[in-house]
C-alpha cells in the first residue's frame, strides 16, 4: 500500500464518478460511497507507517514528497470519515437538485484535496492541494446561487489573500534554505535568526488564520458556512476549516519546532502569548454573537468561529496538555459540529426553512434528529461523558495550573455562554409546540439518519473511553517533542488531578436506572396532547404558542451594542473604496477611440510644451 | 472497599435529608418572619408521599427523562463533593468536573421543560439560563482565584489545604473572592432577590408549571439536591470544609440561614437589573481578588 494509491484512489474516484453519473444516478451515487469507503479502509490500514517518498523530480528539480506520519494519520482519518458520512448524507438531500454529477465531483475533490494536503511532504505539493482545495470550496459554497455567489465571493477574495500570503512565506523560505521539504526545512530553520522566523510565522499565520477563521480573519466564514449545502457546511466546518489548524501544527511544531516557537519574544509580547490572547478572544465574541443568530446554520457557523478559538488556544499554549487538548477538540469538533450541521440540515430538508422563530415542537416528528442534536449540543458544551468534555478539561486544566488564570476565564466564559445558543437552538427547533403546518412531517430518510446516528456513537464511546484518540494524540504529541502523558482508557492520570471518565458513567448509569425504577413506582401519568397546558387564566392564542422570538430578549438588549461585527465593516470599508478607486480609473479608459485619441495628442501638447519651456532634450 | 460501598450510599441520602430540612426549614423561619406560625418542619416530606400517589400529566418522552438526567446528574455532583470527610468519588475528576456536571441538573429540567410546551416554560427557563450566565462569570472568576491561590484543581487538596492554614474566606489574598461567592450566592440559589426564573406571580413558576404529582416530587427533591450542592461548595471552598459531617451541617445551616434573610426581606430584581448587579460588584471584587491572587503567587 503506498500513498500514491491513496490519492490516484481519490482524485481518479471523482473524475470517474463524474463520467458516470453521465450516464447513470443510481452507478454514481454508490460509486460515490465506494470510494469514500475505499478511502477510509486505505487510510484506516496505514495506521502506524511512517512513509516518506519522492514521487516526482522533475518540478524546477524540486522533489514533489509524500509522506505519512501519526500527525498526518489522525487528520486524514478525519477527513475520510467525516467525508464519507456527508456523501451519504448527500444521497438523499441532494438528489431533488440539479447537477448531481457536479456536487458529487466536487465534494469528493475535495475531500481529495485535503488527503492530499495532509500527506504532503513539500511546500509545493501542499500549496497545489491546498489550492484545489480552496477553489473546489468556492464552487460548492456558491452551488445554492442566490446569497451564496456573495458568500463564496468573501470566501475566495479571503482565500485567495492567504494563499498569497503562503507564496511569499514559501519563496522566501525556498531563498534562504534552498529547498522545499517539509523535514529539510525544519533541520535548516534552527539556524535562522528570530526575526525571520517571525516573518516566516506571520506569513504562514495569515494563510491558516484566515482558514481557521481566527479573530480578525473570521469574516468569510458565517456566510460560507450558512448558505453552503447542509453536506458540505458539515465537512467545512468539519474538516475544511481544520486544515488551517493542520497548517498551525505544521508551521509551529513540525517546522519552526517547539524550542524556538516559545522562545520568540518574551512575556506578554511573544508571538505565543499573542496567538493565545487571539484564541481566547476568538472563543469569547463569537459565542455571544452567536446568541443573537435567528438562523439556525449561522448560529451554528458563528458558534464554529468561537471553537476554533478553543483549538488555537490549546495548540498556542504549548504544553503537553494543552497541545493534547486542543488536538483532541479539532477531533471532537470534526464530530460534534458535522453531526450539528446534518441534523439542521436533515431538518431544513423536511421543512425547507432553518429559521428559529418559526420552527418548534419537532422532537416528537423527528426523534433520531431529535437525539442527533441533543448529543451535538451536549458535545458542543461539553458535558462529562461526550468526548467534548474531555478535550476542554485538558485545555482548562493546564491554562489554570500554569498560571493563566485569565485565559481559563475566557474559555469558561465561552462554554457557559455556548449553554445559553446551544438551548436556544434544541429549544427552538425541536421543543415546544409543534406549528400547524408541520403538523404531517415525516421523519428522515435512512441515508440522513445513518450519519448522525453513527456520529453520535462517535461522541459517546470517546467520550467515556476517551484514551482511544488520546493515545494517537499522545504519540503526535511526543513526535513534536514533548514528555509523554499517561494515558489510560478511560482518562488521565497525574498527580494534580486525575480525570476518570468511566466511574462517571457508571455513577451516572446506576443512578438513571434506580430513579427510573422509583419513576415508574409512582402513581402512573396520562399523556396528553400540547394543546392541554397550563396558562394561569391567561387566554392562549390557538395555533401559534411558543416562546421563541429574542430567546434572550433582556440579555439581547444589553449585549447588542456592543458586538457590531466592526472587523466585517472594516473590509467591506476596504473593498468599497478599492471600488470606487477602480471605478474612477475605469473612467479614464472610456474604451471610446476618441479619447484615446485626444490623451495622446494632450501628451503630445505636454512634452512640446515642455521642450519649448525649459529645453530639457 | 466496604466503606466505599457505604458512603457511596449514604452521601446521597445524606445529602437529600440535608436538602429537605433545608426546605422544610426555610417555610419555618419565613412565617415566623411574616409573623405567621408556618407548616411543621417535615411538610415537604408529607407533600412529596402525596404528591408520589396523586395522578399527574406528561407531555412525552423527554419531559420524563430529563428529569431523571437531572437528578443524576445531582447525584455524581454530591458524590464528588467532600461532605465532611466524606468523599467516595474524590478521585474522578477535581472542580472542573463539579462545574461541569452541575450542569446536568439545570439541562436535564430544562429539556424536560421545553417539552411541555408552555411559554412560562420557555420564559422562566430564558431567565435562568441568563441569570446562570450573569453569576457564572463572577463565579468563574472567583473559582480560578481558589484553584490558583491551592495550585490544584482538585477540591479535597483545597479542602486539606485549608485544614492546615486556615479558612480561605479569612486569608487576605481570597477575602475578596469569598466576599464575591456570598454576594452571589442568593443568585446561585435562585432566591430573592434572583428568583426571577420561578418567579410565581409573573409566569407561574416558570419551568415548574407543567409538573404535577410523581413528576412534582422529584423536581423537589432535585431542588433539595441543588440546595445542599451550592451551600455545600461554599463550605468545601470558604470556610475550610469539616473533618466530619456535623460541623460541615452547622456550616451549611449558618450560610443558609443568612440566605434566608436576604430572602425574606429583598423584592425580586427584573432580570436586566440582576445582570447588571451581577456583573458590577461581585464581578469587580472577584476581579480584584484574582489578580492579588495571581501577583502573590508569582
Amino acid at each position: 500500500m503506498s500513498l500514491e494509491l491513496v490519492l490516484i484512489a481519490a482524485f481518479g474516484g471523482a473524475l470517474l464518478t463524474y463520467f458516470l453519473g453521465k450516464t447513470s444516478a443510481k452507478v454514481r451515487n454508490f460509486l460515490a460511497v465506494a470510494i469514500s469507503l475505499v478511502l477510509v479502509v486505505f487510510v484506516a490500514y496505514l495506521y502506524g507507517k511512517p512513509l516518506e517518498k519522492t514521487f516526482y523530480f522533475g518540478f524546477f528539480d524540486l522533489g514533489l514528497v509524500l509522506r505519512l506520519n501519526m500527525l498526518s494519520w489522525f487528520f486524514a482519518i478525519t477527513i475520510a470519515v467525516v467525508g464519507t458520512l456527508s456523501i451519504i448524507f448527500s444521497l438523499s438531500y441532494i438528489r431533488a437538485r440539479e447537477k448531481n454529477d457536479f456536487y458529487f465531483l466536487m465534494m469528493l475533490l475535495v475531500n481529495a484535496a485535503m488527503l492530499g494536503i495532509v500527506l504532503a511532504g513539500d511546500l509545493v505539493s501542499f500549496y497545489i492541494f491546498w489550492e484545489i482545495m480552496s477553489w473546489s470550496a468556492f464552487l460548492l459554497i456558491s452551488y445554492n446561487r442566490g446569497p451564496a455567489l456573495a458568500a463564496g465571493m468573501k470566501y475566495i477574495i479571503m482565500s485567495v489573500i492567504g494563499s498569497l500570503c503562503f507564496l511569499v512565506g514559501m519563496l522566501s523560505l525556498y531563498v534562504s534554505f534552498d529547498t522545499l521539504n517539509i523535514s529539510q526545512i525544519a533541520s535548516a530553520i534552527t539556524s535562522a535568526s528570530s526575526g525571520y522566523i517571525l516573518f516566516i510565522l506571520t506569513s504562514f499565520g495569515i494563510t491558516f488564520g484566515i482558514k481557521n477563521a481566527v479573530l480578525p480573519f473570521h469574516t468569510w466564514l458565517p456566510d460560507a458556512h450558512s448558505e453552503a449545502p447542509a453536506p458540505f457546511s458539515a465537512v467545512l466546518s468539519g474538516v475544511l476549516i481544520k486544515m488551517g489548524t493542520y497548517g498551525f501544527l505544521l508551521i509551529l511544531y513540525v517546522i519552526v519546532g517547539l524550542k524556538l516557537f516559545l522562545g520568540l519574544g518574551s512575556g506578554i509580547f511573544s508571538f505565543h502569548s499573542v496567538l493565545c490572547l487571539l484564541g481566547a478572544i476568538t472563543i469569547l465574541i463569537p459565542t455571544f454573537i452567536a446568541m443573537l443568530q435567528t438562523d439556525a446554520k449561522r448560529l451554528l457557523a458563528w458558534s464554529t468561529v468561537g471553537q476554533a478559538g478553543y483549538i488555537i488556544l490549546g495548540i498556542a499554549f504549548g504544553t503537553n496538555l494543552a497541545l493534547a487538548g486542543g488536538i483532541f477538540h479539532f477531533f471532537n469538533h470534526s464530530l460534534f459540529k458535522a453531526l450539528l450541521f446534518l441534523a439542521v440540515g436533515a431538518v431544513e430538508f423536511r421543512t425547507q426553512t432553518r429559521d428559529l422563530d418559526s420552527l418548534g415542537g419537532l422532537a416528537k416528528k423527528m426523534p433520531v434528529v431529535f437525539i442527533a442534536t441533543l448529543v451535538g449540543i451536549c458535545a458542543l458544551i461539553g458535558v462529562p461523558l461526550t468526548s467534548g468534555f474531555v478535550s476542554k478539561w485538558l485545555i482548562y486544566k493546564t491554562l489554570i495550573l500554569e498560571g493563566s488564570p485569565f485565559l481559563a476565564f475566557f474559555a469558561l466564559v465561552g462554554t457557559w455562554g455556548t449553554i445559553l445558543y446551544s438551548y436556544k437552538l434544541i429549544h427552538n427547533v425541536f421543543l415546544g409546540q409543534l406549528p400547524e403546518k408541520y403538523k404531517d412531517i415525516r421523519k428522515s430518510p435512512f441515508s440522513m439518519q445513518l450519519p448522525m446516528i453513527v456520529l453520535s456513537l462517535a461522541i459517546l464511546v470517546f467520550g467515556i473511553l476517551p484514551g482511544i484518540p488520546l493515545k494517537v494524540i499522545n504519540a503526535i504529541g511526543i513526535s513534536f517533542g514533548f514528555e509523554s502523558l499517561n494515558v489510560s482508557l478511560w482518562g488521565i492520570a497525574s498527580e494534580t488531578g486525575t480525570l476518570n471518565t468511566i466511574n462517571i458513567f457508571s455513577v451516572v448509569l446506576v443512578a438513571a436506572v434506580l430513579l427510573w425504577l422509583l419513576f415508574r413506582l409512582g402513581a402512573k401519568s396520562v399523556s396528553i396532547s400540547q394543546e392541554d397546558s397550563y396558562a394561569a387564566g391567561a387566554h392562549t392564542p390557538a395555533d401559534k404558542y411558543h416562546y421563541t422570538v429574542e430567546f434572550y430578549n433582556p440579555l439581547h438588549r444589553m449585549i447588542r451594542p456592543f458586538l457590531r461585527d466592526v472587523i466585517d465593516e472594516f473590509y467591506y470599508w476596504i473593498a468599497a473604496s478599492v471600488q470606487r478607486l477602480s471605478d474612477s480609473v475605469r473612467r479614464v479608459y472610456a474604451g471610446d477611440v476618441g479619447y484615446y485619441v485626444m490623451y495622446i495628442i494632450l501628451f503630445l501638447a505636454f512634452l512640446i510644451f515642455v521642450q519649448l519651456k525649459w529645453k530639457p532634450w | 472497599m466496604v466503606t466505599k460501598v457505604m458512603q457511596i450510599i449514604l452521601s446521597p441520602v445524606l445529602a437529600l435529608i440535608v436538602g429537605v430540612f433545608f426546605l422544610g426549614l426555610a417555610r419555618k423561619i419565613m412565617a415566623r418572619i411574616h409573623w405567621r406560625y408556618g407548616p411543621p418542619l417535615v411538610q415537604p416530606v408529607i407533600d412529596m408521599i402525596r404528591l408520589f400517589y396523586q395522578k399527574s400529566v406528561s407531555h412525552g418522552r423527554m419531559f420524563d427523562l430529563g428529569i431523571i438526567l437531572s437528578l443524576a446528574g445531582s447525584i455524581v455532583v454530591v458524590l464528588i463533593l467532600p461532605f465532611g470527610q466524606m468523599c467516595p468519588l474524590s478521585s474522578s475528576g477535581g472542580l472542573l468536573v463539579i462545574l461541569y456536571i452541575m450542569l446536568l441538573a439545570p439541562l436535564g429540567l430544562a429539556l424536560s421543560g421545553g417539552q411541555g410546551a408552555n411559554p412560562n416554560i420557555s420564559i422562566g427557563i430564558s431567565r435562568k439560563l441568563i441569570l446562570s450566565l450573569g453569576y457564572e462569570v463572577p463565579l468563574l472568576l472567583v473559582l480560578l482565584a481558589v484553584m490558583t491561590r491551592y495550585k490544584t484543581i482538585s477540591i479535597v487538596e483545597v479542602v486539606n489545604a485549608q485544614q492546615s492554614t486556615g479558612w480561605s474566606i479569612i486569608s487576605w489574598p481570597l477575602f475578596l473572592s469569598g466576599l464575591s461567592y456570598f454576594l452571589i450566592l442568593p443568585a446561585i440559589l435562585g432566591i430573592r432577590p434572583f428568583d426571577v426564573s420561578s418567579a410565581p406571580q409573573e409566569i407561574s413558576s416558570g419551568a415548574m408549571v407543567e409538573y404535577g404529582g410523581k413528576y412534582l416530587a422529584l423536581v423537589t427533591i432535585e431542588h433539595a439536591f441543588a440546595l445542599f450542592i451550592s451551600i455545600a461548595l461554599f463550605v468545601n471552598l470558604f470556610l475550610g470544609g469539616a473533618a466530619n459531617p456535623i460541623i460541615f451541617f452547622a456550616k451549611m445551616l449558618v450560610v443558609f440561614v443568612l440566605g434566608l434573610f436576604i430572602h425574606a426581606v429583598f423584592p425580586r430584581f427584573r432580570i436586566e437589573q440582576a445582570i447588571k448587579y451581577l456583573w458590577k460588584w461581585p464581578t469587580l471584587l472577584a476581579f480584584l481578588g484574582l489578580i492579588i491572587t495571581l501577583a502573590i503567587r508569582s
